[in-house]
């Protein structure tokens, strides 16, 4: 009987209610006057109404109207500053509050505000370590801009401390071959300059090149090298069979030559990493003057003695003993000294140089077995290393992502159950 | 006087804004119309007629203090019923907690208790055989006369779970009393009563 029923006894039951859209309610009063069912139904509905009309309540007490009426009565003394708040202009800090006031009592403005600001926060924690991450390139403008304020500094004080130099160093004109180029740069103090002269530095560069041509590349590297009166420190050349080669080198160039020899040399191929570094090597130098100096002046006066006395002959061995000595100290001093004025007169670029590696198809290919060996041993080893890649990011960053979690679950859950709540509603509303 | 006259002219929805602005006899007006519908309304749920008296009471204050945040987005009616309906959870919260978690959501008015001269004992009885959810839409409907949609509100539960849940209850309840014996007499009673 139900199946031939047009509509739900529910339908109905809405349509008794009052609770159903005019057309349908009109469908369905004349349904009713022919189905006997739904009649029964109403009539059924009507008396179930009745028989709950029989629980009847009392009237509430007077008690609960005098006590209310005294809360209205405290309410209304209360609420003229409410009114006040609305109507009279507003201080400053009431205006700046008004807005968040105004939120009071709307938990999702506040849950969606709170998701905001957590997800803005986990953003600026992102993104902060990349904003802070300095490109290389940035790094190394600004320290070649730094070298260059420092050589300029140099210049001005070397000139005007010029006049105090008691004699320029024969060894150091000799060291330099190539004079115009030196001209740009401030020649370091010769031995026996006061501790007031400019600093001196020690400076090095590192610089990492990846090439397309590997066999140019070492012709090319010497070529560089000579154009710059400079030399080769050490050089190390690897060719192995299946992988990409390398060479080597330190290089020595004159310090005002640094500059444009390392132009030259990323001119040979692609950049990979390139640094610079410039150790003040002043006090060492000055240091080392000195000594020299005092050594020099005590090999004098030993000489001026043996010249003058003619004592004793053991006397005489004895300062002959003492000049030989001051006199390897003296040499000793002097080779410091010369290694130390090379490592500021000629910079030291440590150069690596690696080839583009293609892989060739040199050689007989492996056995099927073997590859498959190879396949399954490289494939275990690559299932621990996930796991224990998965373990430990689980250990570094679990803490962390349970933090999140916690703070992130309740606004989610909240929005989800809302719009799930909406998702529904709205379809039923609109149907009913 | 003449305010009076007119606050008894408008709607609740009318009257709720007035209340907002600052004016008193709007809220006495809506205090006027609903003080027996909400004290039926606890009555009905709460075993205890002076619990039923300060939960009604606690309604009325919590609209009272918090008419700032009253926004007519529902009728008036759904936005009262709405938060007695929350304040009705909170007290069977506090039950089940005291009762150690077995309070069964409903609280049968004892009707030998002194102040609990209610009638239709039968009915009572009936409807506390229902399912919970099933009773709470039945009573909205049948003695708060809320609309479909009014108790969808109050209960934040679709319109279409409202009209199953009514029309279940209503079976049910028919079931019931169709099996309570003696029942016609007090039916008889009832119908009079009522007429």
């Amino acid at each position: 009987m139900r199946s031939t029923h047009p509509f739900e006894l529910e339908e109905v039951m809405a349509y008794l209610d009052g609770e159903i859209s005019a057309d349908r309610a009109s469908e369905i009063a004349q349904h009713m006057q022919q189905c006997g069912e739904c009649r029964e139904l109403a009539v059924g509905f009507r008396n179930l109404s009745r028989e709950l009309s029989a629980w009847e309540i009392e009237a509430s007490p007077e008690r609960l109207t005098n006590e209310m009426n005294a809360e209205i009565s405290a309410a209304a003394e209360r609420q003229p500053k409410q009114i006040r708040s609305a109507s009279v202009e507003l201080t400053p800090l009431e205006r700046l509050i008004a807005p968040i006031r105004s939120l009071k009592g709307r938990p999702w403005v506040w849950a969606g505000a709170g998701a905001f600001v957590m997800v803005l926060l986990v953003a600026v924690v992102l993104a902060v370590p990349n904003l802070l991450r300095v490109r290389p390139e940035v790094l190394i403008a600004a320290r070649e801009m730094e070298l260059r304020e420092l050589q300029k500094r140099m210049a001005q004080q070397q000139v005007a401390s010029s006049l105090e130099y008691n004699q320029a160093d024969e060894r150091y004109s000799a060291s330099v071959t190539d004079k115009s180029a030196v001209a740009t740069m401030p020649p370091p103090p010769p031995p026996g300059t006061s501790a007031s002269t400019a600093p001196m530095i020690a400076r090095t560069a590192s610089l990492s090149l990846v090439v397309k041509d590997f066999s140019a590349i070492q012709a090319a590297v010497k070529a560089v090298v000579s154009r710059h009166s400079g030399y080769i420190g050490e050089l190390n050349t690897s060719t192995p069979p299946d992988a990409a080669k390398t060479f080597s080198a330190t290089l020595r160039v004159p310090s005002a030559q640094l500059e444009p020899a390392l132009a030259e040399l990323k001119q040979l191929g692609r950049a990979d990493q390139e640094s610079q570094s410039g150790e003040e090597v002043t006090k060492q130098y000055v240091d080392l003057a000195a000594r020299l100096k005092n050594s020099r002046a005590t090999e004098e006066r030993l000489l001026g003695v043996l010249r003058n006395n003619t004592g004793k002959v053991k006397d005489v061995l004895e300062v002959e003993n003492e000049i030989s000595r001051v006199r390897g100290e003296i040499e000793g001093m002097e080779a410091d000294q010369r290694a130390l004025q090379a490592r500021i007169d000629f910079a030291t670029i440590t150069l690596s140089v690696t080839e583009e590696y293609k892989a060739s198809l040199n050689g007989a290919p492996s056995s099927t077995g073997t590859r498959l060996h190879n396949a399954f041993v490289t494939g275990y080893h690559s299932v621990v290393e996930n796991m224990v890649g998965l373990t430990a990011w689980l250990l570094e960053s679990g803490p962390t992502l349970l933090l999140w979690v916690a703070l992130l679950f309740f606004p989610l859950r909240w929005a989800w159950r809302r719009l799930r709540r909406t998702l529904t509603s709205t379809p039923k509303a609109a149907a009913a | 006087m003449a305010l009076q006259t007119e606050a008894a002219m408008a709607t609740d929805e009318l009257l709720i804004l007035e209340f907002q602005k600052g004016s008193r006899e709007a809220f006495s007006e809506l205090f006027l119309r609903y003080r027996e519908l909400i004290y039926a309304f606890f009555r009905r749920r709460v075993k205890d007629a002076a619990r039923a008296e300060d939960l009604a009471q606690e309604t009325f204050i919590a609209i009272l203090r918090g008419i700032q945040r009253y926004e007519p987005r529902a009728t008036f009616r759904t936005y009262l019923f709405g938060i007695a309906y929350k304040i009705l959870a909170n007290h069977r919260r506090k039950l089940d907690q005291n009762s150690g978690g077995v309070g069964s959501g409903f609280d049968l008015p004892d009707p030998s208790a002194p102040g609990n001269a209610q009638t239709g004992m039968w009915v009572r009885e009936a409807i506390a055989k229902l399912d919970g959810n099933d009773r709470e839409v039945l009573l909205l409907r049948e003695y708060e006369e809320l609309s479909y949609e009014e108790i969808a509100g109050v209960l934040r539960v679709p319109v279409n779970t409202v009209r199953s849940r009514l029309f279940r209850a209503r079976m049910a309840l028919k079931e019931i009393l169709v099996s309570v014996p003696g029942k016609s007499v007090r039916k008889e009673n009832a119908l009079d009563s009522s007429i």
